[in-house]
């Protein structure tokens, strides 16, 4: 299926940063603070994409790097909804653009670590291969309020990173389910 | 006037952000029930879809890689920093509870280790490590029917929590000895010190009740391997001591006590690794048949399963909901953290030199972490 419907996604995610007030401590900056708390759940997000552990972390890496770039050791109170949709951002860039290359899935899943039962491997690799396809089929708004969800986020947590209000994230969840499960059937006929 | 598609789908994920208005009219209304039948339905296939083990993250060397590429500041890291005063959050005695009750979850998380050793003699382990296993709120419940499959009898004695007067007293009394730590910063008053009693529980597998919780999960059992009916885990848990600032842990846990109005309330608990003793089956019949058992959903399965060393690692279910997860270092030492997305609070846990360690806190993730970390 030709991915038509799919409109480029920015790199450059939409969340307005805002300079925090000096920090009263300390010897660790905010940014490294931020990395600490935060490193685990980008990669996550990132994950949740790309079904590929070394993929997540090299958009994991390229995140952390731009927003360092841009907003320097402070990066302010609203920089983990920054991160959060920058991860989805990039990693949804990333599959889109392999699949206009027409990589095959299986490669994503070649680094895969290897599981103690093979068809449970098998099972856990068709699996992404399914999710990465649906994901790069649904428009991007829902593809982004799905990676953000199933990443672990909290309502209030994926509307910051939506840029949205917490009681529109319902709405968009149950729209990106419905659209999901027609992919994942439609791609199953 | 019915409910509309997105608080139908909310309500799933977080019932408490449904009004009493809108919770009467679903109770009462056939129409919005049906629809909620189908959100859930879908809402399942989404999580089934996305349910996949989420490796272990190595975050310094990561912080490493990162200065590499960067050439410059950001990641580099003084390993002396002090904590930062923790951010004021309204905490309320229900936020309280909760920390509260994240900390015994981990701890208690800690203690439901299954082992296994060779058929019909027994065997003693010790966990060395832990693993994050992340669970919807769906799957929590379904991991709960487990008890449906056999009898626990818990506590050879009732848990007890006895405060103590000093860091000595409550080492001697638990057996153990007491973690020296800095004051965490922001916290007031001094600290507190109590112990928990160690106490024995057991999980026996019976064939009978376990066929008819498959019944009403609308499965079958699959084939038994043999032993496996009747077969016993026995869980020892040694005494912990505990210390505690803002918080009077043994006051909370007889429905009193009091929390600070300012400043962070932190949790540190130290007990031996509690040993299993099994009967029967090996950890690996016994981990196998429990996940192909119906009404565990295929997601947690295939991530328990994801786990290598199931013998020396404790899987630690983790709510997606409410909580994410991450492999830390300890002053070398391998361990979990965990973040709760409400902001309520962080866990770390982790284990050294034959001692389970608990750092539970009203604080951040990098908070939890230093303090951690400044144990000895």
């Amino acid at each position: 299926m030709v991915d038509s419907r799919v409109a480029p996604v920015r790199a450059v995610p939409f969340v307005n940063l805002r300079p925090s007030r000096p920090s009263v401590q300390s010897t660790s900056t905010g940014f490294e603070r931020l990395f600490t708390a935060e490193y685990a759940r980008v990669t996550a997000i990132a994950g949740r994409v790309l079904g590929d552990q070394a993929a997540a972390e090299d958009v994991a890496q390229d995140v952390f790097l731009d927003l360092h770039r841009r907003f320097g050791d402070d990066p302010g109170a609203q920089a983990p909804a920054w991160l959060h949709a920058a991860a989805v951002h990039t990693a949804l860039n990333a599959i889109r653009s392999r699949r206009r290359r027409g990589a095959r899935e299986e490669q994503f899943a070649a680094d895969a670590p290897p599981a103690g039962d093979p068809q449970a491997a098998v099972e856990a690799a068709e699996m992404r291969r399914e999710v990465r396809a649906a994901l790069a089929r649904v428009p991007a708004k829902d593809a982004m309020v799905l990676a953000l969800r199933y990443s672990g986020l909290s309502y209030a947590e994926t509307a910051a990173a939506l840029g949205i209000g917490v009681s529109g994230v319902g709405t968009r969840l149950r729209r990106a389910e419905t659209r999901l499960r027609k992919e994942v059937i439609d791609a199953s006929l | 006037m019915h409910l509309s598609d997105g608080t139908l789908r909310r309500s799933l994920d977080e019932p408490v952000a449904l009004d009493g208005r809108s919770r009467g009219h679903l109770e009462s209304c056939a129409r919005c029930q049906s629809r909620l039948t189908g959100v859930a339905a879908d809402a399942a296939g989404a999580g089934a879809l996305f349910a996949s083990p989420q490796p272990a993250v190595d975050v310094e060397a990561a912080r490493m890689r990162l200065a590499a590429a960067s050439g410059a500041g950001p990641a580099t890291r003084d390993r002396s920093v002090r904590h930062a005063p923790a951010p004021r959050r309204p905490l309320g005695a229900w936020g309280g509870r909760v920390m509260a009750g994240v900390a015994c979850a981990a701890a208690a998380s800690v203690l439901l280790v299954v082992s296994g050793g060779a058929q019909d003699f027994l065997s003693l382990f010790q966990p060395s490590q832990f693993a994050a296993v992340p669970v919807s709120a769906t799957d929590v419940r379904s991991l709960a029917g487990l008890t449906g499959y056999g009898t626990v009898t818990g506590g050879s004695t009732p848990f007890r929590i006895t405060a103590e007067a000093s860091a000595a007293a409550a080492g001697e009394l638990a057996g153990i000895p007491t973690p020296v730590m800095p004051v965490p910063a922001g916290v007031s008053g001094a600290p507190r010190y109590a112990v928990v009693n160690g106490t024995v529980v057991s999980f026996t597998f019976q064939a009978e009740l376990a066929r008819a919780a498959a019944a009403r999960a609308g499965g079958q059992l699959p084939a038994m391997p043999a032993g496996l009916d009747g077969s016993t885990l026995t869980v020892s848990i040694n005494p912990a001591v505990v210390i505690s600032y803002g918080l009077d842990v043994s006051a909370l846990y007889k429905g009193g006590g009091s929390l600070p109005s300012s400043g962070p309330a932190i949790v540190v608990v130290a007990s031996r690794t509690p040993t299993v003793s099994s009967t029967g089956v090996t950890v690996e019949q016994l981990e196998n048949y429990l996940l192909s058992v119906p009404g565990i959903p295929a997601g947690v399965a295939a991530e328990i399963r994801a786990i290598r060393d199931p013998e020396q690692t404790v899987p630690i279910p983790i709510p997606i909901d409410l909580a994410s997860a991450s492999a830390v270092n300890i002053n070398g030492a391998p361990g979990l953290l965990i973040g709760d997305s409400t902001e309520l609070g962080s866990v770390v846990l982790w284990q050294h030199n034959g001692v389970v360690y608990v750092v539970a806190g009203t604080v951040s993730a990098a908070d939890a972490l230093g303090i951690a970390r400044s144990l000895h």
